[in-house]
């Protein structure tokens, strides 16, 4: 038996060696131009952002300087654009994880009537196109902005305070408007994560901590936030990166400079064709791109958890 | 009859957890959606008369948009860039990322992390990335590349605007066709593969009998989310062309935007809304039904 077989299987390594060789090299070739092209757009913004003499085209640096990056420290509408934007997606953030986090909870644990219809409904909402949107979303801001600065006139006359309230809280050109509005749209694949990680726990354990005597906050807080942390990290990175991307709710509720988020302050700087500094907006973009990657790199593996849900990150 | 308060009370409970975030989606997504259709027969505009007092015109608005060459202009180009860079483009090379990762291959991690960064870079910067690579003149970084091959300076985003954009947005989908198509292929069982090696089937026999037929529910649902994820995009083309030239690069959302804010004609731009959600939803309840998602 053994006789028969080994020749056979000897000469059929030997042209499955030589096959799995060709096949091996196409592997590296085929990954290898694939990461070429997802790399190329790149090496122009990293190497303009050191670059002394940044122009709009890939050149090799006349030099390698930090300037760029310290310039922006000094340049008033960069370290506004970058201030805005961390306030605003960081409050979005931290709204929609406390939102998806009470509805992810109640949506995993309840047997009511409304359960199903809610999940499907959830589903239909994450799949609405933004765009298809901006209309009458822009109507509600409206209505709600003008009641919202009735309130402010009634409350103070002083037009200072009033300016200043009005600042924080209309919802168009407002900071309360943005962030509000940035929370609404992560929140279906929020609450969605969230009634996943809390299907995972068992509902023995909070059951325990009762019989244990512990009241219903201190269950919430020795036990069920500990044990979803992971699902509060999916939902929070994947609605951060979201919200930080985000390009068209900024364009729609903000005009003045004061309110400017990176995104658009960018994007208008860039419009002005004859006075574009590809240095400071080169380093800005990688100030600008940096969170997002890292928050991606943690992300990448909750990646396919979320499909289930329908639509991705 | 205390345990029937305590669950009363707890059923109460949850509703009072859920109503914020319902309350939220409800006034920034839910309401809005059902109030396109109501805008959509309105000459709502931003400007002018109808800007103090719109008016009920009924279904005028959609018979301008069938008859609008524009409009369907718009549909075309969303369509095309949707099949060119969600169905072929980000679909074949995650794919063909996805097999040659499942080989016994070095460096996985670091192809892995390339093949991962486009896609987690801000519209804004993708628009200022590609704007560089897409530049004119000698100097403009695809121009020095296709020079090797010979080819002249081209104006990319004059000449070829759609593929343009369908190149910057399957660069940008691969990662998530190969994370996604990856996990499928991880799925199909090794034993399938073993028996069909003793069989002595081929490399090419046992991809077109084995893994496609296998993976078809993974690349259904891949196919479903970049269709509907492709079809809701803006940011990306708007900083890369805002629909032009000459509205070559106009996808529905954009379109929507350029009739609604450029244009000013509110009442109008929301009934192309309502061809979009429409459109959108159908995909979804197909979805839904198609593979009896799990709630």
């Amino acid at each position: 038996m053994l006789t028969i077989v080994r020749p056979t299987s000897e000469g059929m390594s030997m042209s499955e060696n030589s096959a799995s060789f060709v096949a091996q090299r196409r592997a590296y070739l085929t990954l290898i131009l694939i990461s070429l092209f997802c790399l190329m757009p790149f090496f122009w913004v990293v190497l303009a952002a050191f670059d002394p003499k940044a122009s709009q085209f890939l050149q090799i640096p006349a030099g390698i300087t930090v300037d760029h990056f310290w310039n922006l420290l000094a340049n008033e509408s960069g370290v506004r654009w970058v201030l805005n934007s961390v306030g605003i997606v960081g409050t979005a953030t931290l709204l929609c994880l406390v939102l998806a986090g009470f509805g992810g909870y109640a949506l995993s644990r309840t047997q009511a009537w409304w359960k199903r219809p809610l999940l499907y409904a959830i589903i239909l909402v994450r799949i609405v196109p933004p765009p298809a949107l901006i209309v009458p979303v822009y109507k509600v801001m409206l209505f709600l902005n003008e009641w919202v600065n009735g309130l402010i006139n009634s409350l103070t006359s002083d037009v200072e305070q009033q300016m200043m309230l009005s600042r924080m809280f209309s919802f168009v050109d407002g900071y309360l408007g943005l962030i509000l509005i940035q929370c609404a749209m992560q929140l279906p694949l929020a609450i969605w994560i969230m009634k996943t990680f809390f299907d995972a726990i068992p509902k023995d354990y909070e059951e325990a901590a009762a019989l244990d005597g512990a009241s219903q906050w201190q269950t919430v807080r020795h036990v069920l936030i500990p044990l979803a942390l992971p699902g509060f990290a999916a939902a929070g990175l994947f609605a951060f990166i979201n919200a930080w991307g985000d390009f068209l709710m900024p364009l729609m509720f903000t005009s003045s400079p004061e309110l400017q988020t990176l995104p658009l302050g960018m994007f208008r700087a860039f419009l002005r064709v004859d006075a574009i500094d590809y240095g400071f907006l080169t380093a800005l973009a990688v100030i600008y791109t940096l969170p997002a990657v890292i928050a991606f790199a943690f992300a990448r593996k909750f990646l396919t958890q979320t499909f289930s849900g329908g639509v991705k990150g | 009859m205390i345990k029937l308060t305590f669950e009363a009370r707890r059923q109460l409970g949850y509703r009072l957890m859920m109503a914020p975030a319902l309350l939220l989606m409800a006034a920034f997504i839910v309401f809005p959606a059902f109030y396109a259709f109501s805008l959509s027969l309105t000459d709502d505009a931003l400007l002018g008369f109808a800007a103090q007092e719109s008016s009920f015109v009924g279904l005028r608005n959609f018979e301008r948009l069938f008859g609008d060459p524009l409009f369907w202009n718009s549909l075309k180009v969303t369509l095309i860039f949707v099949i060119g860079s969600a169905v072929i483009g980000q679909f074949l090379l995650g794919f063909a990322s996805a097999l040659m990762l499942q080989r016994p291959v070095k460096y996985k991690g670091i192809f892995n992390a390339i093949i991962c960064l486009p896609n987690a870079v801000p519209e804004m910067v993708v628009g200022f990335l590609w704007i560089s690579m897409f530049a004119s003149g000698e100097y403009g970084t695809l121009n020095r590349l296709v020079a090797w091959f010979g080819v002249e300076p081209q104006q990319w985003l004059y000449t070829f605007p759609l593929l343009s954009i369908i190149i910057v947005n399957t660069w940008r989908g691969i990662a998530f066709s190969m994370i996604l198509l990856t996990s499928g292929l991880a799925s199909i069982p090794k034993d399938i593969y073993e028996a069909a090696r003793v069989d002595g089937a081929t490399d090419n026999q046992i991809f077109w009998r084995i893994t496609v037929p296998m993976m078809m529910p993974t690349i259904f649902l891949y196919m479903f989310i970049s269709t509907v994820t492709t079809f809701a995009i803006f940011g990306l083309v708007y900083t890369l062309s805002r629909g032009g030239p000459a509205n070559s690069t106009e996808i529905l959302g954009i379109y929507i935007y350029n009739q609604s804010f450029t244009a000013f004609q509110l009442g109008y731009g929301a009934s192309v809304a309502v061809v979009s959600l429409v459109v959108s939803m159908l995909l979804g309840m197909v979805y839904v039904k198609a593979l009896k998602v799990e709630v």
